[in-house]
């Protein structure tokens, strides 16, 4: 498997670090404990496409948001994470 | 009890105690680095040269600020710092990205020490002296991209890795800063940065992927 940094280029799977699902949001200071337990412990183990967080540790130390499908490695997306770089955290 | 058994806490920081401590400056490749010839006997097809005595400055925007490093980088050295992987030439530094929204300056004499570049970069970027903190290695000759080839999957082919190329990546699991410089003797140069603690594990087996072909070792002051 390779992945396409946006930054350096097409590398090959030794350069990163899998972290998992991109798509949990750290809740509201207010929103209750059943939502801080969802996000910090509980995952779906996705068949099929999934959002995931990888980090490009053995290159330029960006973290990446990558459209990977589960089933077949096919990668469809691949982006820098919030924050990569000076960028601003949602900007 | 001998003074070096003393716990480093109770050294008092006046007095004679202080001098019975040595800090040598020497490479992290002091003991591996054999100069002289290597492996196959022979015309040399790679040539292994540690580049000694460099400044090298870390340079890292902060948060929103990367535009106003970019243009502190151009006031500083008169040319544009390098926002993809490649490494940019300027009258008396190397600019090399590492990274996004970041970059390495690499020079000679303290003109471009970490020191000498604060005050221009404050408020846009963070900078971390890295001067101590990497070996410095540069791989020439007609099997130099043969020897690489074993260790990096990089594309060095002269039409892909053209003079100013860089990519931040791996060789034997080691994270490496490697750049093409200017040809010299007609002959492509491959420049790598690799942290101080792991310079000599790399180095190793830098020696192992060249022995086949022939290896003169050496040492220079000058940046290839
Ligand atoms: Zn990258």
């Amino acid at each position: 498997m390779r992945i396409t940094c946006p930054f350096c280029g097409e590398r090959e799977l030794g350069e990163f670090t899998y972290l998992g699902d991109a798509k949990p949001q750290r809740p509201a200071a207010d929103a209750g404990e059943d939502a801080v337990y969802d996000y910090v412990y509980l995952r779906d183990n996705i068949a099929g496409v999934m959002s995931e967080h990888w980090y490009h540790g053995g290159g330029c130390r960006a973290w990446l948001k990558v459209t990977r499908n589960t089933l077949t490695h096919e990668i469809s997306a691949v982006e820098a994470a919030a924050g990569a770089g000076a960028a601003k955290v949602g900007a | 009890m001998s003074s070096s058994a003393i716990p480093y806490s109770t050294i008092r920081m006046e007095g004679a105690s202080v001098a019975e401590f040595s800090w040598d400056i020497r490479s992290p490749l002091d003991r591996a680095l054999v100069a002289g010839p290597y492996g196959a006997q022979g015309k040399a097809g790679v040539s292994l040269t540690e580049i000694h005595n460099f400044d090298l400055a870390q340079v890292m925007a902060r948060r929103g600020k990367a535009g106003e490093m970019i243009a502190a980088a151009k006031a500083r050295f008169s040319a544009a710092a390098p926002e993809t992987p490649r490494a940019v030439s300027a009258a008396d530094a190397t600019l090399i990205w590492s990274g996004p929204d970041q970059f390495l300056v690499l020079s000679k004499g303290g003109k471009h020490s970490i020191e000498a570049l604060a005050a221009g970069f404050a408020g846009s970027a963070s900078l971390s002296d890295q001067s101590h903190a990497r070996a410095l290695i540069s791989v020439s000759g007609d099997k130099a991209r043969a020897m690489l080839a074993k260790l990096s999957s990089i594309d060095l082919h002269p039409s892909v890795f053209a003079v100013g190329a860089a990519a931040a990546t791996s060789m034997d699991h080691t994270s490496v800063t490697l750049w093409r410089g200017k040809d010299r003797d007609g002959q492509a140069v491959f420049n790598l940065l690799v942290f101080a603690t792991f310079a000599e594990s790399l180095w190793h087996t830098i020696l192992d992927s060249a022995a086949e072909y022939g290896v003169t070792i050496g040492h220079s002051d000058e940046l290839a």
